[in-house]
């Protein structure tokens, strides 16, 4: 160029243009040179280069840096007149999860709901509710869930369909089906479900609905119906008996009507009614939660529960001169305590309260346990005037009855026969429910038409040709009528999320058949009709029907003014089958039990639920066959190896778990695990026992004498959550009291020295020099503090499901429970002292003390865990760099370490699926990799109490403040508040005489105070 | 300063003379390596990198690859921690402490001591980083002035260890580089390589040997051995805080300051002898580092690995003395619980084994002292297991109680560590002079004025 310029000037200065040049640009017009500006001949242009360096680089920046798309926000375009940002919103509804149908209250925030509780006024659960329904939030944002109808190819692939085009499939196969329509749902308690069932069979005669639950009160129901007439066994006054006798009954636990029967259960051992104590005799074969609370627990296998029975009655007939109608005199106490290795000494202690407390005491019979025990414990009931205890202001509601197994073994015949065309599994689980030999699988072949209507897929949606995706219980409507006195509304929280419909619309579409087009809001109004037409008129109300609806909603429940049937009298015709004589029973009993977390295995894909710790054994994710030392002896096996069980129809095979106390002989096994059609949480979990159960049981469904148990090879690793060596050691070394873990005392001690805990206590503790001076400025406002009375814990784990869902915890998966990481924020502690074979168990929820002189907060490097001043151990998140000195060195191991990305390492990524983001409780943050955490008190509750305060200018008040333990606590074992607020209500747990620190002596000054356990023996020691 | 050099030890078990003595020891430097030397820096390598790629795993998926549990919060991590700043210890104690004391045999072993020093501490720096759940904020630890007036705690013991460890690698470097310094001089003096001149030169800070710069060099090298010889002990003191300032039962014990420095000088003895070893017979030195050397060295094992072994029952006696139900039940695990065998591991591999260096043929057996030091190391590395491990594992309450197992990344890392360390040995015996030229100058036959001319 410098060669073009030279000659640029030397043609100017020869040619002397005329023209006044501008610029360079004009004197040095260079072809070239403006043809590469313009035209990009090499093609990249200086600026195309550099916008080209500058994007890539932007991009990289961008790619590369941790930049997330933090979506559209925005704003409402008109603002929904309930919600106020920020703030939650609660809408009643009822939970449909298990035949108690708990009122619940569902907290949404922006429209999103996130937490369950209880419905407070609901007149049942009275604002508590159960794991499974607290968990149920997780199942409503399951990435597993079905998000589109289906339907069956040829190759038996399930493809995505459409509801027009599967309504007009299923509304032919119906009008064309020439033989019977078989309808299999769950139990239904809701009038207008049935109603609309009702209409289906109109339009299609030929249909018949089968009723059925895995686990239920018939054989209850029935043998009360043979001694008193009435329908159903009445509700028990647990509050006011003064001795309680349970029969292979876990009234706690998994015998149905949980909420309620833990209430009064624990209204009736509150320490402050010391006089009214009630005392717990538990008569099981395997350990069950109720087992663990009782006071004395008797080994007996189930089937000789009865002649226990009748041995107590002859015991009474020969000690309190109690005239029977019915001979007992060939059951003789003496040899039945000699043959089951009873302790004689209980078994007096046992029918003297009997006799002392007539008409206070109850002896309740569990549900499995066959007719002939049911009628011989309400006549021993009916003869010791314990009929008092029976509630006889509500009694149980049902708009439909159970069918039988009979029923099910002559549909699978008819099914066999070909004269079945259609069956419809209505939001059930048949194949994976009923008895393997049923052979119910192999016969739906010989259907024509078989559809499911399912939340995700299962077992039964899997031979289903057609899958119809179902709305969410929190998507739908409903009512409910368990009991007399009142209905409960069910009303959905969030529009259906994914392309699913309500299983009372689906059926309601095809009734219309198929002329009839699809509106959003068909069962809507079908409902609101049904109790405008029908229910509304029968309740008198005073306000119109509108305003009465609205209001019914709003509390979720509907009173009404009922008389139930008395029950009359005890029928002596009903002993007339009864056995006379006693039986031996010497081979391996199984038992199937409902499994507390899992229930009947619905919710089998719900990670909350499975790594929720058994009660007992603190195991997750698996089932296992419990039984006891001396038979795991004769076995020859020990943890973690398999056994086959044949109850009749074939082996099966089970990893095995030692429990202390339980009877030998007996194999005890939990329902719910084992699903073959799941989603991947639930996948490979546990073992089914649908094998074990026979279509025609010789004694109950639910046990099975005679079974033949064998050793098999190999092992089967159950992850638990408390280490299992624990119990292989010696338990009686009692290193609880002398660590000041646990203490406990009876009644008797506490009546006649209320301070016996304090006194021993001064004894045994010498304070301590404090190095430091007491800082007295300290905790002058608000100081938070909790109180856990030991007396109605029961240790069944649904706080632990409360604060998942509060606190977004992580589900971690079975491998890393395995490894010792569990991170729940709040566990129970099971202890076991004693023998062996007889021990007691004390339960101890344990979760972080927020101690005053914290031990973790002064080894942190990088001061990421502090103190609050109003007394709460607080954990900043960001600060934390992760070196886990504060874990180690917390003397309550509460501590919970990230030690991965566990959203991200459970099963690949399950819990960082988009929709799951939905389920995270926005007030919570959601704790990355390689953080601390750890129970904060539920802080966000406190600082919405803190922010109301100040917007009200007023003093912040304790009580309104409730942890989600707390709420979730079907016991109100777990007290929280304001320890500075004198005269409150939490301040006498906190100072209560029973009262005491765990390891007080490590002087970490918790804030968490135990209320002593209590026992009732007829000692004075424990 | 009247010091009688001659009724020392025998240093030389052939007397070298001067000039002989440069070329030997620069000889190794100066030379190309043998094929051992390349097989021997494969295999080192080869550790290293394991290491590095446990080390890559564990900072991309997390601290879960190791086989911690929330009740077990520390266990290789730590333990490989302190293990590497024991051995660090005898370095300083060689060159440090027995400077100050005129032991002159010290003179043949510690430059490789104090070299091992550095590599134990760049070792044992490692391990704080990488047993952080979130490595990249590790610079949280430092005090560093920032707008939210946020500070370290200082009251925590591991804000203590950082800065215990960091100014430990400091003063040691910086010693270990000043006496150094006439040897870079001689080396610069004798290469004809025209790179290594240059570095040489670089380093040699332009030592010409001239009588001010020996002045100065000796005053500077006496200070900085008297600013060492606290840090010998300080250390492993601050180190062990990070046990006892706890409340766990089986750390929180008084006693392990004393214990923790004396496990140090021993494990790091071990580690020493073992190296020299090796040298001594790679490098033809066997006449400078002398059986006599190896010897005295045997004695301090043999002494402190008493001291530990002291320890060990005076750690039994007081937990059974305090009456605490905990501290008892704890000491009880250890010996008869689930890491029993590592308990009983570290016992006879520290207090028992070492007791056969009350013979002089054993102490004085190349074989035996060989076996008997690598039983040492791996007693001591149990010692620290069991300290961390075991006392988390069985604390205050019995619902938390786990068992370690260790995962592969754990056991990859462990031997990353050795791989490093001894990659770093063997790359300084080919950069540097194993042994301090002018200090084993300054003991040769007629190297100091004496009144015979210097004839014996």
């Amino acid at each position: 160029m410098a060669e073009n310029f030279g000659n640029k000037n030397k043609e100017l200065e020869l040619k002397r243009d005329p023209n006044y040049w501008q610029g360079f640009k004009e004197i040095h017009d260079d072809p070239k040179f403006s043809k590469a500006v313009n035209k990009n001949e090499n093609g990249l242009s200086r600026r195309k280069f550099l916008a080209l360096i500058g994007t890539s680089a932007a991009l990289a920046g961008v790619g590369c840096s941790d930049y997330r798309d933090k979506g559209e926000i925005m704003p409402y375009n008109k603002m929904p007149e309930e919600i106020s940002l920020g703030k939650p919103t609660f809408y009643a509804s009822t939970c449909n999860l298990c035949p108690n149908f708990c009122g619940i209250l569902i907290r949404t925030r922006e429209g999103r709901p996130i937490k369950v509780d209880g419905n407070p006024d609901h007149p049942i659960s009275k604002g508590k509710i159960c794991a499974r329904g607290q968990a149920s939030i997780l199942d409503l944002y399951d990435p597993d869930r079905l998000q589109n109808p289906l339907r069956k190819s040829k190759e038996g692939k399930f493809l995505k369909t459409t509801w027009e085009s599967a309504d007009t499939d299923l509304i032919k196969a119906l009008n064309n089906a020439e033989k019977e329509i078989a309808v299999i749902t769950h139990r239904i308690n809701s009038p207008t479900t049935k109603k609309l069932l009702d209409e289906f069979i109109n339009k299609y005669p030929n249909t018949k609905i089968y009723f059925y639950e895995l686990f239920d009160n018939s054989i209850r129901n029935k043998a009360w119906k043979k001694s008193y007439g009435t329908d159903s066994y009445p509700f028990i006054k647990w509050n006011e008996a003064k001795v309680i006798v349970a029969l292979e009954a876990d009234f706690l636990g998994n015998d149905g009507n949980k909420i309620e029967n833990a209430r009064l259960f624990a209204e009736g051992r509150d320490v402050d009614n010391i006089k009214n104590f009630s005392r717990l005799y538990s008569v099981e074969a395997n350990m069950s939660l109720t087992g663990t609370n009782s006071d004395y627990r008797l080994k007996v296998k189930p089937e000789l529960q009865y002649d226990f029975v009748m041995c107590l009655l002859n015991e009474l007939s020969r000690k309190a001169n109690i005239k029977m109608p019915i001979s007992v005199s060939y059951f003789s106490m003496k040899s039945f305590m000699k043959d089951n290795g009873l302790k004689e000494k209980y078994v007096e202690y046992l029918v003297n309260d009997l006799i002392n407390n007539q008409g206070k005491a109850i002896v309740y019979a569990g549900r499995s346990l066959p007719e002939e025990t049911h009628i011989a414990v309400n006549l021993l009931n009916d003869v010791l005037g314990n009929t008092k205890l029976y509630n006889t202001i509500s009694s149980d509601f049902s708009t439909t009855e159970l069918n039988t197994l009979d029923d099910f073994n002559k549909l699978v015949k008819e099914m066999n026969n070909g004269n079945v065309s259609v069956v419809i599994h209505f939001d059930s689980n048949p194949v994976y429910h009923f008895p393997e030999n049923m052979g119910y699988k192999e016969a739906l072949k010989k259907v024509e038409t078989v559809v499911a209507l399912t939340e995700s897929e299962n077992e039964s949606s899997a031979v289903s040709d057609l899958v119809f995706a179902i709305n969410h219980q929190f998507e739908s409507w409903g009512d409910i009528k368990t009991r007399t006195g009142f209905y409960s509304l069910q009303q959905p929280v969030i529009s259906p999320i994914f392309n699913t419909r309500q299983k009372e619309e689906v059926i309601l579409q095809w009734t219309k058949g198929l002329e009839s087009k699809f509106e959003g809001n068909l069962y809507h109004k079908y409902l609101m009709d049904n109790w405008r037409v029908n229910i509304y008129p029968t309740l008198n109300s005073k306000i119109d029907f509108k305003r009465f609806w609205y209001g019914a909603l709003n509390e979720g429940v509907v009173l009404t003014n009922e008389k139930i049937k008395s029950f009359g009298k005890f029928k002596n015709t009903s002993l007339s089958g009864l056995t006379i004589s006693p039986v031996k029973s010497n081979g391996y009993t199984v038992i199937v039990k409902e499994s507390y977390a899992l229930g009947d295995g619905r919710q089998a894909n719900n990670g909350w639920l499975q790594e929720l710790p058994n009660p007992l054994a603190q195991i997750t994710w698996d089932n296992y066959a419990s039984l006891s030392k001396t038979t795991a002896k004769n076995l020859g096996v020990k943890n973690n190896d398999k056994i086959s069980v044949d109850t009749g129809s074939g082996k099966k095979v089970y990893p095995i778990f030692i429990q202390p106390g339980a009877a030998n002989n007996t194999i005890t096994i939990d329902s719910g695990y084992g699903r073959t059609t799941v989603g991947q949480v639930g996948e490979g979990t546990g073992f089914s026992i649908n094998g074990l159960m026979s279509n025609k049981p010789l004694y109950t469904p639910w046990i099975y004498t005679n079974a033949k148990v064998d050793r098999e090879k190999g092992t089967y690793v159950i992850a638990a959550d408390q280490e299992h060596n624990l119990f292989e050691k010696s338990p009686a070394e009692n290193i609880f009291g002398k660590r000041g873990i646990l203490f406990e005392g009876t009644v008797n001690e506490y009546k006649k020295n209320s301070h016996f805990l304090k006194e021993d206590h001064d004894k045994r503790h010498h304070a301590s020099p404090e190095i430091y001076p007491p800082q007295k400025e300290l905790y002058q406002g608000v100081k938070w503090g909790m109180a856990i009375d030991l007396n109605k814990c029961i240790g069944c784990g649904d706080c632990i499901v409360a604060c998942n869902a509060e606190n977004n915890v992580p589900i971690v998966g079975k491998e890393q429970i395995e490894k010792g990481r569990r991170m729940h924020w709040l566990r129970i502690d099971k202890y076991y002292s004693g023998s062996y074979d007889e021990p007691v168990i004390s339960t101890q929820p344990m979760l972080c003390q927020h101690c005053d002189d914290a031990p973790c907060e002064n080894v942190c490097p990088v001061a990421a865990t502090t103190h609050s001043e109003d007394g709460l151990n607080q954990m900043v998140y960001n600060r934390c760099v992760g070196t886990r000195y504060c874990a180690n060195n917390c003397p309550y191991k509460v501590r919970r370490f990230n030690y991965f990305d566990f959203r991200d390492s459970f099963k690949d990524g399950y819990q960082t699926e988009q929709i799951f983001d939905l389920v995270y409780n926005p007030e919570v943050t959601v704790r990355s990799r390689g953080v601390m955490e750890k129970c904060t008190f539920c802080i966000q509750r406190i600082m919405e109490e803190k922010a109301d305060a100040i917007r009200d200018d007023r003093e912040i008040i304790g009580s309104n403040v409730n942890t989600a333990c707390q709420d979730a606590c079907s016991t109100s074992a777990i007290k929280f508040g304001d320890i500075n607020a004198k005269d409150s209500e939490f301040v006498k747990y906190r100072n209560h005489e029973l009262g005491y620190y765990v390891l007080e002596e490590v002087n970490t000054k918790p804030n968490v105070t135990y209320i002593a356990k209590l026992r009732n023996t007829h000692t004075e020691e424990s | 300063m009247s010091l009688d050099y001659s009724e020392d030890m025998v240093q030389f078990t052939r007397e070298p003379q001067l000039v002989e003595l440069d070329d030997l020891i620069a000889k190794p430097v100066e030379t190309n390596p043998s094929k051992k030397y390349f097989l021997a820096l494969t295999f080192t390598a080869s550790l290293l990198l394991i290491g590095i790629i446990c080390t890559g795993i564990t900072f991309y998926f997390g601290i879960g690859t190791w086989g911690n549990n929330q009740t077990i919060g520390w266990a290789f991590g730590i333990t490989n921690f302190v293990f590497w700043v024991g051995i660090a210890h005898a370095g300083t104690l060689i060159s440090a402490i027995l400077f100050l004391l005129r032991q002159k045999w010290r003179n043949a072993i510690s430059r490789f001591a104090e070299a091992m020093t550095i590599f134990a501490v760049m070792c044992a720096g490692l391990f704080p980083i990488l047993h952080m759940g979130r490595p990249w904020l590790g610079g949280y630890l430092m005090p560093y002035p920032n707008s939210m007036n946020l500070w370290p705690n200082f009251i925590s013991p591991l804000v203590w260890d950082v800065f215990a460890v960091s100014t430990y690698f400091i003063v040691s470097l910086l010693f270990w580089y000043l006496g150094l310094i006439p040897d870079f001089a001689t080396l610069r003096d004798r290469s004809k390589d025209k790179i290594k001149k240059i570095v040489y030169s670089f380093f040699s800070l332009g030592w010409r040997h001239s009588n001010r710069h020996w002045r100065h060099y000796e005053k500077a090298y006496m200070i900085f051995a008297g600013l060492a010889t606290p840090l010998v002990l300080s250390v492993h003191t601050v180190v062990s805080f990070d046990f006892a300032a706890t409340i766990v039962p089986g750390w929180h014990s008084t006693i392990f300051p004393p214990y923790f420095v004396a496990g140090a000088v021993f494990s790091g003895f071990a580690m020493v002898v073992i190296a020299l070893l090796v040298v001594r017979k790679v490098f033809d030195m066997e006449n400078i580092i002398t059986l006599n050397h190896l010897e005295k060295m045997n004695k301090i094992i043999l002494l402190t690995g008493s001291m530990v072994g002291y320890a060990y029952l005076m750690e039994a006696f007081i937990s059974w003395y305090s009456g605490v139900h905990t501290e008892q039940y704890s000491a009880i695990n250890r010996a008869f619980g689930d890491y029993a065998w590592a308990y009983w591991t570290m016992v006879s591999c520290n207090a028992f084994i070492p007791q056969f260096f009350w013979f002089r043929k054993i102490r004085r057996s190349i074989p035996a002292m060989f076996i008997i030091v690598i039983l040492v190391l791996v007693g001591m590395w149990f010692e620290r297991f069991v300290i961390i491990v075991s006392s988390l594992s069985r604390d205050f309450l019995p619902s938390s109680w786990t068992y370690f197992t260790p995962s592969l990344i754990d056991l990859g890392i462990l031997i990353g560590s050795f791989g490093l360390f001894f990659t770093l040995v063997l790359v300084f015996t080919r950069t540097l002079p194993v042994i301090a030229m002018s200090e084993i100058k300054g003991i040769v036959k007629g190297a100091q004025p004496t009144h015979n001319g210097g004839a014996n």
